[in-house]
C-alpha cells in the first residue's frame, strides 16, 4: 500500500477502538448486549473465514463448534470452573472435533468436507438436544455465571461487554499473526492455485486441515463466551442456521479479507437491531439491504473496495501506457 | 396393518410433493449452479398468491392460473434476473447467501402484508375415503399422488424425450460446448427457472390445503426438499424423486411409530448416514478422488 | 558422476492408451537433459509421471538411489525436486518477493516453526538474492500479476529454485517469450546450473533453445525414447528427422 495511507489506516484503527471503549459506557442493558454479541459472533466468523476465506474449504458446521464451546464453557463453570479454563478446554475439544472431522473428509472429493460438517451440524444438534445428562436436553443450562477477574465482578453487562472486547482483541492479534506467518501464506497459496502449491513442497492437505480445526477452534472460544453472556443456553442456537447465519457473515463482509468478519458480524447481528425502528417491516429491510449488498459486490463489503483499488491501479497504468504512447509517436 | 397401508401412501403422498419441490432444486443446482435455500418459501408463497386473488373476487380456477402465472413471473423470471443473473459468475456461495436472505425477505412478507396466523386452504382434490384393496385410504392422498405423478412424469418425458428437454440437458452437462453447438444456453437456463416455478407452485397447491397456509410452512419443506435432494444424489433428477418419496415415507413412519422427541431426527439420521457411506447420494454418480 | 535421477521403464496408460510406453533414462549430476518430440509423444506425461502429479502404471523413479516413485509433488519438493510450469503459475497478488518467499518457506525449519518464527520464514534476504540473480530487482515489490510474461517466466523459474533443488524439470521454459528475454533467461539459466551445481531436464519445443542449452538431447516418439545423445548427433539422426518431419 502507498506511503500515505498506512499513518491513515493506523489513526482509523485507533480511533475505532477508542470509540468500542468508550462509546458503550452510555449504552443501556439491551445495547451492550447486542454488542457483546458482535464481539463474539466476530471471533467465530473469524474461524470460518479461516477456513473459507483463506483455505477455500466451506464448513457448515461452525454453529456446532459454537455449540461445543458453549456446553463445555457452561458445564465447567456451573461447576465452579474459571472461566479461562473453560476456554481452553473449549479450544482443545473444538480443535480435536475440528482434526477428527477433516482428516478423513479432506482426503475424498472437493465439496466433501461440506457434506460432512452438514451432517455434524445436525448430529451435534441431536446431541445436545438428546443426551440431558450432560447437556440438560431441552432444558439446557441455566444460572451460567460470568466470571471474576483479578477481584472484579463482570457480572453486569458493560465489564463483561469489555471481556469479550478483550477477548476480541487478543484472538484478532493471533489470527493476524497466523496470516502473516508462512502458515497463512501457504493458506493464500492453497486457496489460490493448489497445483502450484503443491509443487512447491506445500502439503495441502495437512494445512487445509489446519485451517479448518483452527477455524472451529475459534468457534470453541465463541461459544465458550456466549455462554456466560447469555447465562442460558439451549440446544436451539446452535443448529443448522447458526452455521448458515455464520456463512453469510463471512461472505457478505468479505471472505478472505481479515476485516471482512467483523463488517459481516456488524451487518447480521447490529444490522437489524438500527432497522428495528420501522417495527413489523425491519427483518424485510434486512433481508432486502443483504441481497442488494451481494448483488452490487458478490465478494463482499471488502470486495468492493478491492475491486476499487484495482480498478485505480489499472487506470493509473493505462495513463501512464498512454503517456508512454505518445511520447514514443512524438519522439518519431 | 392397515394402519400401516395408509401410512405408506400419505407419506408416499407427502414424499411426492417433497420429489416435486427436490426435483425443482436439482435442477437449479444442475444448469446453473444454484443453491436455493429459498425454496421453502418458494413453495409457502403461492399459495398466499392465490389466497390473494380470490379476496379480490377471482373464483378458485382462475386463482391458481393467476398463481401460477405470478409464481412463474416472480419466482422465475424475476428471481433470475434480479439475483442469479448478477450473481452467477462470482461462484457458489454469495448466491446461496442471497437466497438465505431471500428466504428471510418472501417470509417476512407474507407475516406482514398477509397474515402471521394460518389460513385454510380449499383442496383441488376431493376430500373423503375410499377403500383400495381393503385399505381405507384418504382421497387427498391420492389425488395428490396422481397429480404429483403427472407432473413427474410430464418433466421426464420433456427432459429425455424432447429435443428441447436435450438441449436443457446438454445446457446443464456442457454449457461451453453446448454453445458451440449452438445450443440457446442462457434460454434453457431461464427455462429451468421457470420450471422450477411451475414445480413449487403446484407443490404449493397440493400440500397447502393438508397443512394450512402460514408464512412459517417454508422452513420444514425448504429442509425436506433439500434433505431429499442430497439423499437422492444431487446431481440427478431421478434421486430427487426418490429422495422425496423416501423422506416423505420415512417422515410419516416415523411420526406414527416414534415419538416426537425423536421423529425430527430421523430423516436427519438417514441424511447423516447417507453423506457419510454413500455420499453422491443413493443414486448419484461417485465423483473422483482427489490426489 | 552419478546418476541424480534414473528413470526405469516407466509407463503410463490411460485407459485403453499407452501415453507412456517403457522409458528408461538417466540424468547425471550438474548436467542440463533436454526432453524434445513431436506434440503427443509422452513428455509431459513422462514428467508428470516423475512429479507425482500422475502415478506411472508401472516402472521406477530414482532420486539419487532412493526409490521415490508415486510419491506426491509435495513429498518430492522436500527431497529436492522442483518444477517450472508450461502455463504460467505465478502467484498474482503477491509480489515477486513473497512468490520467492512463498516458494523457499517449506524448506525452512518445520511445520511448528513456521508458525512462530518469522513471517517472511528467514528469507528476505535469500530472495533478494534470487531477485538480483534473474534481474528483476525494481519489479521485488510489485504484484507478480502485473509482470510481462517474459517476466513471469523469470519468476517462475526463479521460485523453482528458492528451495535449493537437487533437481529442476522445466516445462517449455521458452514458451512465448521474446528473443531478447530468451537470451537473458537461457543465460540465467546457464548460470545458475554452474553456480549451484543444478540439475536439470527441459521439456522444449524450441530447438535452437534446446541445442544451446543442453548438454544431452533425448528424443521422444509415441510414447518411446527415439534417440538419446549430444546435441548435434541427435539433429543429424536419421529417426529422429523422420519423427519431426514424416508425421
Amino acid at each position: 500500500m502507498s506511503g500515505f495511507a498506512k499513518p491513515l489506516k493506523i489513526a482509523l484503527g485507533l480511533i475505532v477502538i477508542a470509540g468500542l471503549i468508550a462509546i458503550p459506557m452510555n449504552f443501556n442493558r439491551y445495547g451492550l448486549f447486542i454488542l457483546s454479541q458482535w464481539a463474539v459472533m466476530t471471533i467465530a466468523a473469524m474461524g470460518l473465514n479461516l477456513t473459507l476465506g483463506y483455505a477455500g474449504q466451506v464448513s457448515l458446521a461452525q454453529g456446532a463448534f459454537v455449540g461445543i464451546g458453549a456446553y463445555a464453557s457452561a458445564i465447567m463453570t456451573t461447576h465452579g470452573w474459571p472461566l479461562p479454563a473453560a476456554i481452553v478446554v473449549a479450544i482443545v475439544l473444538a480443535f480435536a472435533v475440528g482434526w477428527v472431522l477433516g482428516y478423513p473428509a479432506l482426503r475424498v472429493q472437493h465439496h466433501y468436507l461440506a457434506f460432512v460438517t452438514l451432517a455434524f451440524s445436525t448430529l451435534a444438534f441431536l446431541v445436545f438436544r438428546n443426551e440431558s445428562w450432560l447437556t440438560g436436553g431441552i432444558y439446557g443450562i441455566s444460572n451460567i455465571p460470568r466470571p471474576h477477574f483479578l477481584g472484579i465482578a463482570t457480572t453486569k453487562p458493560l465489564p463483561f461487554y469489555y471481556v469479550c472486547l478483550g477477548s476480541l482483541a487478543i484472538v484478532s492479534l493471533a489470527v493476524w499473526w497466523l496470516i502473516r506467518s508462512p502458515w497463512g501464506r501457504a493458506f493464500m497459496a492453497l486457496r489460490e492455485n493448489p497445483l502450484r502449491a503443491q509443487s512447491l513442497g506445500i502439503d495441502t492437505r495437512r494445512y487445509t486441515l489446519m485451517a479448518f480445526a483452527i477455524g472451529s477452534a475459534l468457534g470453541g472460544v465463541a461459544g465458550a463466551l456466549y455462554a456466560p453472556l447469555t447465562q442460558y443456553i439451549d440446544p436451539v442456537p446452535f443448529n443448522l442456521s447458526l452455521s448458515l447465519d455464520l456463512l453469510m457473515m463471512v461472505i457478505v463482509g468479505g471472505a478472505g479479507f481479515y476485516f471482512g468478519p467483523f463488517l459481516g458480524a456488524m451487518i447480521a447481528v447490529l444490522l437489524p437491531e438500527w432497522l428495528r425502528f420501522t417495527e413489523g417491516y425491519y427483518l424485510m429491510l434486512y433481508a432486502i439491504a443483504v441481497m442488494g449488498l451481494l448483488v452490487w459486490s458478490p465478494t463482499g463489503i471488502l470486495g468492493i473496495l478491492d475491486r476499487y483499488v484495482a480498478e485505480r491501479r489499472t487506470k493509473a497504468a493505462s495513463a501512464l501506457r498512454a503517456v508512454a504512447k505518445s511520447r514514443l509517436e512524438t519522439a518519431q | 396393518m392397515s394402519n400401516l397401508f395408509d401410512l405408506l401412501v400419505a407419506g408416499l403422498a407427502t414424499g411426492a410433493i417433497y420429489a416435486l419441490v427436490a426435483v425443482g432444486f436439482t435442477l437449479l443446482w444442475q444448469t446453473s449452479q444454484t443453491i436455493n435455500f429459498a425454496q421453502g418459501e418458494f413453495v409457502m408463497l403461492p399459495a398466499f398468491l392465490m389466497l390473494a386473488a380470490m379476496h379480490v373476487g377471482a373464483p378458485f380456477w382462475l386463482a391458481i392460473i393467476l398463481g401460477i402465472l405470478l409464481s412463474m413471473i416472480l419466482l422465475g423470471l424475476g428471481f433470475k434476473m434480479l439475483l442469479v443473473d448478477p450473481m452467477m459468475r462470482h461462484g457458489v456461495l454469495p448466491l446461496a447467501i442471497a437466497t438465505m436472505a431471500l428466504a428471510i425477505g418472501i417470509k417476512e412478507a407474507v407475516k406482514q402484508f398477509f397474515s402471521a396466523e394460518a389460513s385454510p386452504f380449499p383442496s383441488i382434490v376431493p376430500t373423503g375415503d375410499i377403500t383400495v384393496l381393503g385399505h381405507v385410504v384418504s382421497l387427498q392422498s391420492i389425488g395428490v399422488l396422481v397429480v404429483a405423478i403427472l407432473a413427474v412424469f410430464g418433466l421426464t418425458t420433456l427432459l429425455n424425450r424432447t429435443s428441447l428437454g436435450h438441449q436443457m440437458q446438454a445446457a446443464a452437462q456442457n454449457p461451453t460446448v453446448a454453445r458451440i453447438i449452438g445450443v440457446p444456453v442462457e434460454r434453457m437456463i431461464l427455462l429451468t427457472f421457470l420450471i422450477n416455478a411451475f414445480l413449487v407452485a403446484l407443490a404449493s397447491l397440493l400440500i397447502t390445503p393438508i397443512y394450512l397456509a402460514k408464512f412459517s410452512s417454508g422452513e420444514v419443506l425448504g429442509q425436506a426438499a433439500f434433505i431429499a435432494a442430497i439423499v437422492g444424489g444431487f446431481n440427478q433428477v431421478r434421486g430427487a424423486i426418490a429422495g422425496g418419496l423416501l423422506i416423505g415415507v420415512l417422515d410419516n413412519l416415523a411420526a406414527a411409530y416414534i415419538s416426537t422427541q425423536y421423529r425430527a431426527a430421523v430423516p436427519m439420521i438417514f441424511l447423516i448416514a447417507v453423506i457419510l457411506f454413500r455420499p453422491q447420494g443413493l443414486l448419484g454418480r461417485a465423483e473422483e478422488r482427489t490426489v | 558422476m552419478s546418476a541424480v535421477l534414473e528413470v526405469t521403464d516407466i509407463r503410463k496408460s490411460f485407459g485403453g492408451i499407452l501415453a507412456v510406453d517403457g522409458v528408461s533414462f538417466d540424468v547425471r549430476e550438474g548436467e542440463i537433459l533436454g526432453l524434445i518430440g513431436p506434440n503427443g509423444c509422452g513428455k509431459s506425461t513422462l514428467f508428470n509421471c516423475i512429479l507425482g502429479q500422475l502415478t506411472p502404471t508401472g516402472g521406477e523413479v530414482k532420486l539419487d538411489g532412493k526409490l521415490v516413485t508415486g510419491l506426491r509433488p509435495a513429498e518430492l519438493n522436500k527431497l529436492g525436486v522442483s518444477r517450472t510450469f508450461q502455463l504460467l503459475q505465478v502467484f498474482p497478488k503477491l509480489s515477486v518477493r513473497e512468490n520467492l518467499i512463498l516458494a523457499g518457506q517449506e524448506h525452512q525449519g518445520n511445520m511448528a516453526s513456521r508458525l512462530v518464527g518469522r513471517s517472511d520464514a528467514g528469507l528476505t534476504d535469500a530472495a533478494n538474492q534470487m531477485i538480483g540473480f534473474f534481474k528483476l530487482d525494481h519489479l521485488a515489490e510489485e504484484p507478480a500479476g502485473g509482470l510481462s510474461y517474459g517476466q513471469q517466466k523469470l519468476l517462475d523459474a526463479a521460485m523453482a529454485f528458492m528451495g535449493g533443488p537437487r533437481l529442476v524439470l522445466l516445462d517449455e521454459p521458452a514458451g512465448g517469450v521474446n528473443p531478447t528475454m530468451l537470451s537473458d533467461l537461457k543465460e540465467r539459466l546457464v548460470a545458475i546450473n554452474r553456480e549451484r551445481n543444478a540439475t536439470f531436464v527441459v521439456i522444449e519445443h524450441n530447438m535452437e533453445f534446446v541445442m544451446s542449452l543442453c548438454s544431452r538431447v533425448m528424443v521422444m516418439a509415441e510414447g518411446k525414447v527415439l534417440a538419446m545423445g549430444r546435441p548435434d548427433e541427435v539433429r543429424k539422426n536419421p529417426a529422429v528427422i523422420e519423427a519431426y518431419l514424416g508425421h
